[in-house]
C-alpha cells in the first residue's frame, strides 16, 4: 500500500522482522545429502537481510541478534545464548554475521542492482567473509592452527554455504519487489483474511 | 504454536526475582568479565559455589540447569578435545597417545569450567527476569549514550520477540496447506525448502507492513518511554555483594 | 456538527488500482454506522484514510471540522482504528504492556499510563490476564486486547475493521457485547462488516460500498432492500431486533 509510514518506522519492523529469521534459523537444522554436518539458516537470512534491507539496516538486523544474546536470551543456534557463545569457539562466526551483513549490503546495492552483482556480494560475504572470522575466532579461542580450523570449522560446512548463497540471491530477486512501498500484491493481503 | 520456546522466564517471587533489573543487569555483567578473567582452579570453584547458591536461592528447578548445559555439553566435549591435543608435549612425559598431553587436558578442561560458569549466570539471569523489564533495563541504560536511539532498540527489542511466534504461526499454517497439496511428497529438500520460504516470507512481509502501519495508528513515537523503575536499598545491597564477589577474586 | 467528515475522497493505488472513488460521507457523534461491502470493494482502504495512515490521491478527510493533517497525533488518538488482523495490531510482551503502548507514545506520565491501562483492560474484562504473553490468548481475547490498545488512547470515535473474522460464536458475542458497551458510553462506532446478521439491529445507519464507491447509505431498514444488487447475502428476519446477542 502506498505508506505515509516514515520509512524508519517500516524499516524498523522489518528489521525486527529479519532478527527474529535470523534467530529461527539457528533452530532450524536440516541434513544436506552427502555431507557430515546438518546446516542451519541463520547465514542464510543473515545473507536476505543484507540483499533486501541494505547495508545499515541488515547490519542493524545482526546487530540486535548478537545484543540479545549477549544479554543472555537463548537467541543463537540451537538455543545457546550469552557470552559464553560470543566468546567460544564459534563466536567467530557470529562477528562474520555482522561483517557479512554489512558488506553484502554494502556491494549489492551501490549502482544499479544486478542479479550477478547480488551473487557477487553474497559470494563474498556469505562464504568468503563469514568463514573468515569463522576460522580467525576458532584459531583464538582453541588456538589451533590454520589448517585444523579449516578442517573443523570450514571443510564440512561449504557445500551448504554454497548452496545458501545461490538460494538466497534467487530469493532475493522474487522478494525485493515486496519492499517497494509502491507495491501492490495481485494476492491482497486483506482479502485473502477474510473468511466469508 | 510456540513449539520452540525461547523465553526462558520462569515466574517467582525469589530474593533474585525481587532484584532490581538493571542491577541484575550489572550484576551479570561483573560476574561475566570476571569469569572470563580469572585462572585459577581454586577462583572456579569459589565462583561456581556462589553461584549454586544463588541458583538455590532463585527456586529454580534443578533439571532446568541440566537442560541448559545439555544444550552446550557438545562444545564443552569439543573444547576439552581439541585443547587435550593442541599443546606442545613436556618434554620427558610419557603419554601412550600421541598429541595428547596432560597440561592441555588441565586447560580445556579449565575452559569448559568456564563455559559451564558462564552459562550458570545467565541462566540465573534470564530465568529470574521478564523480558518486558529487561527491555525497559535496556532502553534506560541507553539513553544516557548521547546519539544512539534507546527508543528504537527497545522497540526492536520487543518485536523480535512478537514476531517470532507470529512467524511460526505463519509456517504452520503454510506447512499445514502445502501437506493437503503432498508438496512434501518430492524429494529434493531444497526445493521442499524453497516453497516453503517464498510463501512464509512474503505472507510476513505483508504482516510486517500492517504492523508498522497499526503502530503507526497508535502515534508510534520514538521518545524516550519514561519507566516507573526504583531501587531500593535492597538492589544495592544485591550490587555491593556481587561487587565483593568479584573484588574479592581479582584480589587474591 | 459533524464529527468526521470525507470530502471528493479519492485513493489511487501506483499501479492504477482504484481504492476508493470520490468518497463523500459525514459522520455525526455518537452514531452507530456499519459499513459493508464484498471483499475488495474498498472499506479497509477508507477507514486508513481516517486515520491519516495513506496519503489521499485528491479529496481530504475532515475531523471536527479540521484536515486531519493538521494534527495527526490528535486525529490518532481521537480515531482509533482496530486492526482486521489481531495479530498485526499487538506489539507489546505482555498483555499490560501492548495497552501501555499507545498512551506511552502519548508521552503521558507514568502514573497516567497505568492507569489507562487499568481502565482499559477493566473496560474489555482482560484484567486477569495483565501479564500474561499476548500470543498465548485465543482468538477473542486477542481482539479484545487489541481494543484495549486503542480504548487506552482515549478516543472519540472507535472503527473495527471486520471485528468477527475468525472468532467462534462465545468470541463473537463477546466482541459484539463490547462494542455496544462503548457505544452506550458515548463512543461514535464505524463497524466494517458483511455479517450483517450479526448486528444490524444496533445500528442507526448502514453504508453499502461496491468497487471503490458509495453505493447506498441509510437507516438499515431502507438500504437492506437493495442490498443483494452488490453482492451481500440478505439476512432474514426483523431488520430492528437483529442481534446475536440474547
Ligand atoms: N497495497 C495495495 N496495492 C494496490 N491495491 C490495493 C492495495 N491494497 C488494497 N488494494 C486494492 O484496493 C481495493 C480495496 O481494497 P480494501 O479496502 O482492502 O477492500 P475491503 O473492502 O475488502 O477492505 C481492492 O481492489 C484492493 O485490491
Ligand atoms: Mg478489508
Amino acid at each position: 500500500m502506498a505508506k505515509t509510514s516514515p520509512l524508519n518506522l517500516r524499516m524498523t519492523v522489518y528489521s525486527s522482522l529479519f532478527t527474529a529469521l535470523i534467530i529461527i534459523g539457528g533452530y532450524l537444522s536440516f541434513p544436506i545429502p552427502m555431507n557430515p554436518v546438518p546446516v542451519v539458516l541463520s547465514d542464510f537470512f543473515v545473507l536476505l537481510a543484507g540483499l533486501l534491507l541494505g547495508a545499515s539496516w541488515g547490519f542493524t538486523s545482526v546487530a540486535m541478534f548478537i545484543f540479545l544474546g549477549a544479554l543472555g536470551l537463548p537467541v543463537f543456534a540451537g538455543g545457546k545464548a550469552g557470552l559464553a557463545v560470543i566468546v567460544g569457539p564459534t563466536g567467530g562466526f557470529l562477528f562474520g554475521f555482522l561483517a557479512a551483513a554489512a558488506v553484502i549490503g554494502w556491494i549489492a546495492g551501490k549502482g544499479k542492482i544486478s542479479v550477478l552483482k547480488d551473487l557477487v556480494a553474497s559470494f563474498i560475504a556469505g562464504v568468503i567473509v563469514i568463514y573468515s572470522f569463522g576460522v580467525i575466532g576458532i584459531m583464538l579461542v582453541l588456538k589451533t592452527t590454520l589448517l585444523k580450523a579449516l578442517a573443523i570449522g570450514v571443510l564440512p560446512f561449504l557445500p551448504g554455504a554454497v548452496i545458501k548463497v545461490i538460494a538466497a540471491v534467487i530469493l532475493a530477486q522474487v522478494l525485493r519487489p515486496l519492499l517497494q512501498p509502491q507495491f501492490k500484491s495481485n494476492a491482497n493481503s486483506n482479502d485473502s483474511n477474510d473468511n466469508q | 504454536m510456540a513449539a520452540i520456546n525461547i523465553f526462558h522466564y520462569l515466574p517467582g517471587n525469589s530474593v533474585i526475582h525481587r532484584i532490581d533489573t538493571r542491577i541484575k543487569l550489572v550484576c551479570m555483567i561483573m560476574l561475566s568479565i570476571t569469569t572470563s578473567l580469572m585462572g585459577r582452579v581454586w577462583d572456579y570453584l569459589f565462583l561456581t559455589i556462589i553461584l549454586l547458591l544463588f541458583f538455590w536461592l532463585s527456586g529454580m528447578p534443578v533439571p532446568r540447569l541440566l537442560k541448559e548445559l545439555k544444550y552446550f555439553h557438545l562444545l564443552i566435549l569439543m573444547i576439552i578435545g581439541i585443547q587435550a591435543f593442541s599443546l606442545p608435549p613436556a618434554p620427558g612425559a610419557f603419554i601412550p597417545i600421541p598429541g595428547f598431553t596432560l597440561a592441555g587436558l588441565k586447560s580445556g578442561l579449565l575452559l569448559g569450567w568456564r563455559l559451564v560458569v558462564i552459562v550458570i549466570i545467565c541462566l540465573l539471569f534470564t530465568g529470574t527476569t521478564q523480558i518486558s523489564s529487561l527491555r525497559r533495563a535496556v532502553e534506560w541504560f541507553l539513553h544516557f549514550i548521547p546519539g544512539l536511539p534507546a527508543a528504537r532498540i527497545g522497540t526492536m527489542f520487543s518485536l523480535t520477540f512478537v514476531i517470532i511466534p507470529l512467524i511460526f504461526d505463519r509456517a504452520a499454517e503454510i506447512s499445514d496447506a502445502q501437506k493437503a497439496r503432498c508438496v512434501s511428497g518430492r524429494k529434493n529438500p531444497w526445493q521442499r525448502i524453497s516453497f516453503m520460504v517464498f510463501p512464509l516470507l512474503r505472507r510476513t512481509f505483508e504482516q510486517a507492513d500492517e504492523m508498522a502501519m497499526a503502530m503507526e495508528s497508535r502515534c508510534y513515537s520514538e521518545v524516550y518511554r519514561k519507566t516507573a523503575m526504583k531501587t531500593s536499598g535492597y538492589d544495592w545491597m544485591a550490587l555491593g555483594f556481587t561487587a565483593l564477589v568479584c573484588g574479592f577474586l581479582f584480589l587474591l | 456538527m459533524n464529527i468526521l467528515e470525507t470530502q471528493n475522497l479519492t485513493h489511487i493505488f501506483p499501479d492504477d488500482t482504484i481504492g476508493i472513488h470520490d468518497i463523500n460521507l459525514r459522520f455525526q457523534a455518537g452514531e452507530f454506522t456499519i459499513l459493508s461491502g464484498t471483499n475488495g470493494s474498498g472499506k479497509t482502504v477508507l477507514v486508513k484514510h481516517f486515520n491519516g495512515l495513506l496519503t489521499p490521491s485528491g479529496g481530504r478527510v475532515l475531523f471536527e471540522g479540521k484536515p486531519i493533517t493538521a494534527n495527526l497525533k490528535y486525529t490518532r488518538s481521537s480515531i482509533g482504528l482496530v486492526f482486521q488482523d489481531s495479530n498485526n495490531q499487538i506489539v507489546g510482551q505482555t498483555v499490560a504492556e501492548d495497552v501501555a503502548f499507545g498512551p506511552e507514545n502519548l508521552g503521558l506520565s507514568p502514573t497516567e499510563v497505568k492507569r489507562r491501562v487499568q481502565k482499559a483492560l477493566t473496560a474489555v474484562d482482560l484484567s486477569h490476564l495483565a501479564n500474561q504473553r499476548p500470543y498465548v490468548l485465543s482468538g477473542g481475547q486477542k481482539r479484545k486486547l487489541a481494543i484495549a490498545g486503542v480504548l487506552a488512547m482515549e478516543p472519540k470515535i472507535i472503527i473495527f475493521d471486520e471485528p468477527f473474522t475468525g472468532l467462534d460464536y462465545p468470541g463473537v458475542r463477546q466482541v459484539l457485547q463490547q462494542i455496544l458497551e462503548l457505544h452506550h458510553n458515548n463512543h461514535t462506532i464505524i463497524l466494517i462488516t458483511h455479517e450483517l446478521e450479526k448486528v444490524l439491529g444496533h445500528a442507526h445507519r448502514i453504508i453499502v460500498m461496491d468497487r471503490g464507491k458509495v453505493v447506498m447509505d441509510g437507516s438499515p431498514g431502507k438500504v437492506i432492500a437493495g442490498i443483494e444488487n452488490y453482492g451481500l447475502k440478505k439476512p432474514h428476519g426483523n431488520v430492528e431486533t437483529m442481534t446475536w446477542l440474547q
